[in-house]
């Protein structure tokens, strides 16, 4: 754990800036999360140690996008690109946040939140230089979508922080692509606060060359009337851990939540995301998929909190899980913390596999059976990533998934 | 609202059992080292394996830290100021039960116990606990007949050593957890059940608990076994008075099940759970599991928890043989400042084995009812499947209800389902039935009981009966 020793002997870097200073000063004291919390108890100990195993890399080369920008009609940005944007039209604007607000929006977070849940988070601000954070204010409506990259260089540590203020009443599409290169570390945390009648569809593609590894937060903060959908897609890493927190200040608001995770190989990829409904009338329709295969791990963990406040909320999270391997692993623990009484709070979750009498019933139809179980593959991701905005077009992220299953079938 | 108040009077009823029987007992000092261990072995003239089980679990106990994961908040317990053998004096030995020091007899009257034997009407064979130790277990001789075992543990001890040897600790192992190493440690009494190849057991057997005294804490221990193509039904029950500190309670129940044989455990735990400022009332951490060890062997556990400030209980299956079969039912309900972390463990491990979960949640006053369970696949548990529905009920909006089900697997070839939902006494049903000239604590009554048939349906006649009851006593005030 190169990274840790380093910043308990405070040689990690040699010009911090205030954030910088604040959170080393906190790790120092407490540099690794509680392995044995619920939030960290199933991460691979080995693997999560391969990913603190870099060295920090600030100047990088320039991250090779594997996309065409197809069309005009869409703003693409990379983090740390250095790529300013000032944009002031008739029906919206975007414009970059000012060092000071980036600087109290951080401070805010970390001040308020606790060690082991943030942890992901304070490590980010750490290694995060000015360079490496994007602070964007955008309102208005007929936005063109936006596509946000953030890239890991091959063999070292890269952290990318992205912030972004949606005005009152705007509406927005976007896209977040986190890669990981080759024996690589990817730090991403990403800070969205939705202002009052906001709408944000979101959509969140990660994914990894040979021994990548991800650790990537989102922290959501929704005002009332406000509306956030989250199609989030990750697949290729050998570590990956998705850590969602969203927070609904005063009730009367809408988060849709559908995320699949796919692994492979010995591939370890989590999911955990903690909801609360701060306020009444709340609206929350959640469902994660996982998909494992060979000797790969894969964990959902989702809370649902809904203190006394929050009534009549109606909240539903679903967990659904294929185990394609005997050796594979899952492990799901959908939770609910109910206080007030008059809520419709439920979960569900299944593991199983491929389902026996549709393959049947395909393949006697003259489907074989590598087409069938392709086809059924097909549906189940299907479902996911048609609520990922932007990339039904340009991207064909279903063929590419299914091309990686198909490799070593 | 009106409404509001009334279900506040409803959920209001005092404790019924919470009286103190005045009897002579025979106390040893509070605390606990070796030497108490070794004094209750020597008071019930153990043979030197058990002892030394005693003093292998209590070295253990020492390097073990006091669980916490759990979603209960109590104060500390302190282990050295707590009796560990209570046991009402009597003559040496009881030769039948007319030598029963009768104010027992008759506080196991006031509970509703039968134990005279003149009472065969009702066709259960009981065993009373009292504080420590088995004052009486009643029908034991037509049950010798079809060859049953069903005494005290500590007869057990000295009449089927071999059994004891062979079985203690075999489910539930001395350091399994922080209460169960407690337990082997100082368990003072508790029930045996064998039944033999073959053998239906011709009546229900029933063990009911009892703690009287306020300083000392109950450590009772229950083994059945059953061997092939055998089956029983157990029931527990439990009360203790109303004492304004806590009393303590770390029982271990372990059943084993063989090829065929089937075993269904069912409890009403209804120890006194505190005043409505939470004062008193029994802390309740019971380690409970069922192994079925041969094929199509089953295991059913389903309780009714209305009882204890604090219930730490998760009774669970180890579904080894193959096709064997789990099952657990529970009806939780708090009320008050109780807090209730309970829930089971279905750990598949053979292949086509089976798991039914179905877990009722009431929450009420200031309460928190909490389902915590387990379910795992082995990756040689092919073709097994789990079924798991966990339903909560809140009453008033202070009472919190939580949901926390760990789900592994690691065999692509099993099935794992879980559900769980979220509900209240609707204004709307409340409405209708009231239309219809039911009375509001009649039809509240009436909607928990709905809510809580499923479970209700699994439990003995008797048992269901008494359930249902409790419930309506527990909810309904003027009408129980």
């Amino acid at each position: 754990m190169q990274i840790i020793e380093e910043i308990k002997k405070n040689e990690l870097i040699s010009n911090p800036s205030e954030i910088q200073k604040i959170c080393l000063d906190k790790l120092k004291l407490n540099p690794l999360p509680n392995i044995k919390s619920e939030y960290w108890r199933l991460s691979n100990k080995s693997k999560f140690s391969s990913f603190l195993d870099h060295s920090i890399k600030n100047k990088e080369t320039k991250v090779n996008l594997p996309y065409k920008k197809a069309s005009q009609n869409i703003i693409r940005l990379i983090i740390g690109e250095n790529n300013s944007i000032n944009l002031e039209k008739e029906n919206y604007s975007i414009k970059e946040l000012k060092e000071i607000e980036i600087v109290d929006y951080i401070k805010k977070n970390i001040y308020n939140s606790d060690q082991n849940d943030h942890w992901s988070d304070l490590l980010n601000h750490c290694l995060s230089s000015k360079e490496n954070i994007l602070g964007l204010n955008i309102s208005g409506i007929k936005i063109p979508p936006l596509e946000i990259f953030s890239a890991s260089s091959p063999d070292s540590f890269n952290a990318k922080t992205l912030i972004l203020f949606f005005e009152k009443n705007s509406k927005v599409d976007l896209i977040q692509i986190n890669l990981g290169n080759q024996n690589s570390s990817l730090s991403q945390s990403t800070y969205l606060c939705l202002e009052e009648n906001t709408s944000v569809n979101h959509g969140v593609v990660s994914y990894g060359e040979s021994k990548s590894n991800l650790l990537n937060s989102l922290n959501v903060i929704q005002k009332a009337n406000s509306e956030y959908n989250l199609g989030s897609l990750h697949f290729k890493f050998n570590y990956a851990r998705f850590e969602i927190h969203i927070n609904q200040l005063d009730g009367n608001a809408k988060t849709n939540l559908k995320g699949i995770q796919i692994t492979k190989n010995n591939d370890q990829i989590a999911t955990y995301t903690k909801m609360e409904f701060n306020g009444p009338n709340g609206f929350l329709d959640q469902i994660n998929k996982s998909l494992a295969d060979d000797k790969s791990h894969a964990v959902f963990e989702g809370s649902i909190i809904v203190p006394k406040i929050a009534q009549k909320t109606d909240a539903s999270q679903l967990s659904r899980n294929l185990l394609l391997s005997r050796h594979a692993k899952i492990d799901t623990k959908p939770q609910l913390e109910i206080i007030a009484d008059d809520v419709k709070c439920k979960h569900g979750a299944t593991i199983s596999q491929l389902n026996e009498e549709e393959l049947f019933y395909m393949r006697s139809r003259g489907l074989t059976l590598a087409e069938a179980s392709k086809l059924q593959l097909s549906s189940y991701i299907q479902e996911v990533i048609s609520s990922i905005p932007i990339s039904k077009d340009r991207w064909d992220l279903l063929d590419k998934i299914l091309k990686e299953n198909n490799g070593n079938n | 609202m009106v409404s509001e108040n009334l279900v506040k009077d409803v959920v209001t009823e005092p404790y019924k059992y919470g009286f103190v029987t005045d009897i002579e007992t025979e106390k040893i000092s509070k605390g606990l080292n070796e030497d108490t261990i070794r004094l209750i072995s020597e008071k019930k003239e153990e043979p030197e394996y058990l002892l030394n089980f005693r003093l292998n679990a209590f070295r253990k106990w020492q390097n073990m830290k006091e669980p916490n994961w759990a979603d209960l908040g109590y104060k500390k317990i302190d282990y050295q100021d707590i009796i560990y053998y209570s046991a009402p004096k009597q003559k040496e030995k009881i030769s039948s039960l007319d030598e029963v020091d009768p104010k027992l007899l008759e506080t196991f009257d006031k509970l509703g116990i039968p134990l005279t034997e003149q009472k065969k009407l009702t066709n259960v064979a009981v065993d009373a606990v009292f504080d420590s130790v088995s004052i009486a277990t009643t029908f034991k001789k037509e049950l010798a007949e079809h060859g049953v075992i069903f005494c005290s543990i500590s007869e057990a001890v000295k009449d089927y050593s071999h059994l004891i040897e062979k079985y203690l600790g075999s489910v539930v192992p001395a350091n399994d957890n922080y209460f169960a190493a407690l337990n082997s440690a100082v368990f003072s009494d508790g029930s045996f059940v064998y039944i033999p190849k073959g053998v239906k057991c011709p009546m229900d057997l029933s063990s009911y608990f009892r703690i009287n005294s306020g300083d000392s804490g109950q450590f009772e221990r229950t083994l059945i076994i059953a061997e092939e193509c055998s089956s029983v039904s157990y029931l527990e029950g439990c009360t203790a008075p109303m004492f304004d500190t806590n009393t303590l309670h770390a029982a271990v129940v372990e059943l084993i099940a063989l090829d065929d044989a089937s075993i269904k455990y069912s409890t009403v735990q209804n120890w006194y759970a505190g005043n409505e400022e939470g004062v008193g009332g029994i802390f309740n951490f019971v380690t409970k599991r069922g192994k079925c060890l041969g094929k199509r062997s089953k295991i059913s556990w389903s309780q009714v928890e209305t009882g204890s400030a604090i219930t730490w209980k998760y009774p669970s299956c180890l579904l080894l043989g193959e096709e064997s079969v789990g099952e657990f039912y529970s009806v939780a309900l708090t009320n008050n400042l109780q807090q209730a972390d309970t829930g089971t463990k279905m750990i598949h491990i053979g292949p086509k084995t089976k798991s039914t979960i179905v877990s009722k949640g009431i929450s009420a006053g200031n309460s928190v009812n909490s389902y915590r369970g387990l379910v795992k696949m082995g990756s040689k548990a092919i073709g097994s499947r789990n079924y798991s529905q966990c339903d909560s009920m809140l009453i008033g909006d202070q009472a919190a209800a939580n949901t926390f089900p760990y789900i592994q697997s690691q065999q692509p070839n099993s099935e794992i389902e879980h559900e769980a939902s979220t509900c209240r006494i609707s204004e709307d049903q409340l409405f209708y039935l009231q239309s219809r000239g039911i009375e509001f604590e009649e039809a509240v009554s009436m909607m928990v009981s709905g809510f809580c048939r499923d479970v209700f349906n699994q439990l003995p006649m008797e048992f269901a009966a008494e359930a249902d009851k409790l419930l309506a006593l527990k909810l309904e005030g003027s009408v129980g």
